[in-house]
């Protein structure tokens, strides 16, 4: 009797009414489900909402449709900032989506020292994120007393004005989130490496495959299912990237380093409760850019979940 | 019997559910607790930001809590974890949650009473005697249409900080330790390029980041005869610093990093960056207020290695721009929370030198006095007169005083005979400004082919676009 209403599919299993157990389950769930509600929900929603209002400092004031929108898109430095965090996006995606891969392959063909290896290459991602910012603050300091420009010095070059400058800023930015991130993904890349059935490999060997080819031909289409999803994750974050320039170089040279969830955060925290209403209206921009790639990364994600 | 065990199991789990929900209820209810004006034995709730680091300063509040305690019986003082930040602090604001007293600075106080997030403290103030007492420049930045929504305990102008070592080095330095006064901006850049041709370091040190750069730009420009903003006969505000004397400023900077080559390479230069490039000998001349001994220390300067004197002129004025600290009251505060609020400011800042008032001096000295702070510059009287407050503590400064005051003499005649203008900070959208022109430092500091003149035109335009023409309040 049990085994039958508890068979999927039947009738009496669409119907079921509320158990003891269902209450118990959502007397447990609701702490979870109260937090998840004051903290992301319902921040979330009325962010949005209140976006489309007046603010007084952190208080509503009065309902003004489209005017924190009409304000943020405006402003002369909405474009510019948004053209920065493409930019950001760009570099982080040529300097920092293919290492990770290659140190995995590496790491993967290595005879010795492998946990060595393993172990150091994945050290950068255990230093807190602040620590790492100062430690490449003085790396790029730009007089001779920055790490690069002594290295310059050594050899005869003059110093650079690494973050001072308003062409490198980025770039330089994208190779500390790089350096800072690459540890982790490369772990993930690692995991399908090793995962990759040795056969594929004995069978490449045999054939006369070299490393390259073996890379090519029998790694590349294994991995190739990780590796968009974690383009489009890489893409979200970075977009979303603010507190590097903030510790870093306060959006200079000349606004040069500004992120939009940077702008987001001088309206919100800087502008003394001014443009609270505009925070939140740059808030829904950032989030329906973002809400493309996120339904694009979902749609991956099942894609290659149903194939793999 | 598995099915008893079962049973038993899901009840305990129930149990803990049960308990858990009325735990968070129990706190959250618990949090709405509290808010009322007074405690159970009637007397009136002051909550006061408290420090939260173990030490003199502590130990100097919980006395000055026993005092004020034995003295107004009428109301007790409560201890609040929250330090003024403006990141936090609209947000507190709006949630009510601001403690009873507060402190903040004078360049978000304008901010902070349009949003009125400031109990008005006209007739408190009146009924104790202020009428007349507070100087005009001092109400001009704390009052709004008449009203007074903040009282302030210090005030200061910006002069010229510099290393004692590196001057001497320069000889720059008088034998009894008087330096040499810069008497306008073109004899600050050869002091710079004497420093750095003595020493081998940047003679001066500019800020330009975290909207520190505008700060201190504006009060230069002031004395190139520049204006930033204006107020036209319809009461809009229009941003006035795409002008000859504001460029005729900016070229100063870039002059001071192209032509004489007397600024550190590094061109963000924040606040931190700025005190530490100073207090570590990294530069020679810095443009700071009398209260800038407090940001060095940190960096182990010693008191005997810096001094201060006085701004030196531009080509059309002779000005500085005046800073301070304010307290003030929380809006939903009532008519006895202002007055009891107000009772314990005034142990700190007063006309008269009340016992508790000279107690607190003397203990704040003696707090410097420990953390090898420079004790020997005096503020700028925040009163109409003379007092016997401010003259207590003068002499206290004096007696007191850890270094040659031959090197910060000069600042305090300065403060003291005052013989330049002083002005407040632009009061609409300042931060937004600072933050502009910051940029535009940053941009001739980078660029040794730009041009001030076009820069400072964009500025203003976006300074009008983005800011200016959107105020309404």
């Amino acid at each position: 009797m049990k085994v039958s209403r508890n068979k999927p599919g039947t009738a009496t299993l669409k119907k079921k009414r509320w158990t003891r157990s269902d209450t118990t389950a959502w007397l447990l769930m609701l702490p979870m489900v109260l937090v998840m509600y004051l903290m992301i929900w319902r921040p979330t929603v009325m962010g949005a909402v209140w976006s489309f209002f007046k603010m007084k400092g952190y208080s509503v004031d009065k309902f003004i449709g489209l005017e924190n929108f009409r304000l943020v898109v405006t402003n002369t430095q909405f474009l510019p900032t948004l053209w920065n965090t493409v930019q950001y996006v760009f570099w982080s995606l040529v300097i920092g989506f293919l290492p990770p891969v290659v140190i995995a392959v590496i790491l993967n063909e290595m005879v010795h020292f492998k946990s060595g290896f393993r172990v150091t290459i994945y050290l950068p991602a255990v230093i807190p994120g602040i620590a790492g910012m100062l430690m490449w603050y003085y790396i790029y300091y730009p007089d001779q007393t920055g790490l690069l420009n002594m290295l310059f010095g050594k050899l005869g070059i003059e110093p650079f004005n690494w973050l001072n400058n308003s062409k490198f800023v980025i770039p330089g930015i994208v190779i500390y989130m790089s350096w800072q991130g690459f540890a982790g993904t490369m772990l993930l890349y690692y995991a399908s490496v090793q995962s990759v059935s040795a056969e594929l490999y004995e069978a490449a060997l045999i054939d006369g495959a070299g490393i390259w080819k073996r890379a090519w031909h029998v790694t590349r289409p294994q991995l190739a299912g990780i590796l968009l999803l974690n383009l489009v994750r890489q893409i979200i974050a970075v977009f979303q990237v603010m507190e590097q320039p903030l510790a870093m170089t306060g959006g200079g040279p000349n606004g040069a380093s500004i992120s939009l969830a940077y702008q987001l955060y001088l309206y919100g925290f800087n502008s003394g409760g001014k443009a609270t209403g505009q925070a939140m209206a740059l808030g829904v921009i950032i989030f329906l850019i973002l809400i493309v790639f996120t339904c694009f990364y979902f749609w991956i994600n099942k894609r290659i979940e149903d194939n793999y | 019997m598995k099915k008893r065990k079962c049973e038993k199991r899901s009840k305990a789990l129930r149990v803990i559910a049960l308990a858990t929900v009325l735990a968070l209820t129990a706190g959250a209810v618990g949090g709405c607790a509290g808010g009322k004006d007074k405690d159970a034995q009637g007397r009136t709730r002051v909550s006061v930001v408290w420090p939260q680091k173990e030490g003199p300063s502590l130990d100097k509040m919980e006395a000055r809590k026993v005092t004020y305690e034995e003295n107004n019986p009428d109301a007790v003082i409560e201890r609040d974890s929250w330090q003024f930040d403006l990141k936090t602090f609209y947000a507190k604001a709006a949630g009510g949650q601001l403690p009873t007293v507060y402190d903040t600075n004078f360049t978000e106080i304008p901010q902070i009473i349009a949003s009125e997030y400031s109990a008005d403290l006209t007739d408190v103030l009146k009924k104790r005697g202020y009428e007349g007492k507070l100087s005009d420049k001092v109400l001009e930045v704390i009052s709004r249409d008449g009203k007074i929504y903040a009282l302030p305990y210090t005030a200061y102008v910006l002069g010229l900080g510099y290393n004692t070592e590196m001057f001497e080095a320069a000889g720059l330095m008088e034998p009894d330790g008087t330096p040499k006064q810069p008497k306008d901006w073109n004899e600050v850049a050869e002091f710079a390029q004497k420093i750095k041709a003595a020493t081998g370091k940047p003679g001066f040190v500019f800020p330009t980041a975290n909207n520190n750069g505008g700060w201190i730009f504006t009060s230069l420009a002031w004395s190139f005869g520049a204006e930033f903003v204006k107020q036209d006969a319809d009461g809009n505000w229009q941003a006035a610093f795409n002008s000859p004397e504001a460029a005729e400023a900016l070229q100063y900077i870039k002059d001071l990093k192209w032509k004489y080559d007397v600024l550190p390479s590094n061109i963000l230069v924040d606040d931190k960056e700025y005190y530490k490039t100073f207090a570590t000998g990294n530069a020679g001349m810095i443009i700071t207020a009398g209260d800038y001994p407090r940001k060095v220390v940190q960096y182990d300067m010693q008191p005997e290695q810096s001094g201060i004197m006085a701004i030196p002129a531009g080509p059309k004025r002779h000005v500085t721009l005046m800073g301070g600290g304010v307290c003030c009251i929380a809006p939903n505060s009532t008519e006895d929370q202002i007055d009891a609020a107000v009772r314990w400011i005034e142990m700190t800042t007063n006309f008269n030198a009340t016992d508790e008032y000279k107690d607190s001096v003397k203990k704040d000295i003696e707090i410097k006095l420990g953390e090898n702070q420079l004790i020997g510059i005096k503020d700028m009287s925040i009163w109409s007169a003379d007092t016997e407050a401010v003259e207590y503590r003068n002499g206290l400064i004096d007696k007191n005083a850890n270094i040659n005051t031959n090197h910060v003499k000069l600042y305090n005649e300065f403060v003291e005979n005052m013989p330049c203008e002083v002005q407040a900070e632009v009061p609409v959208c300042a931060q937004e400004l600072y933050g502009i022109l910051d940029n535009c430092i940053q941009e001739v500091l980078n660029n040794e082919n730009a041009d001030c003149a076009q820069l400072l035109e964009s500025a203003a335009s976006e300074y009008q676009t983005n800011y200016l023409n959107n105020i309404d309040y």
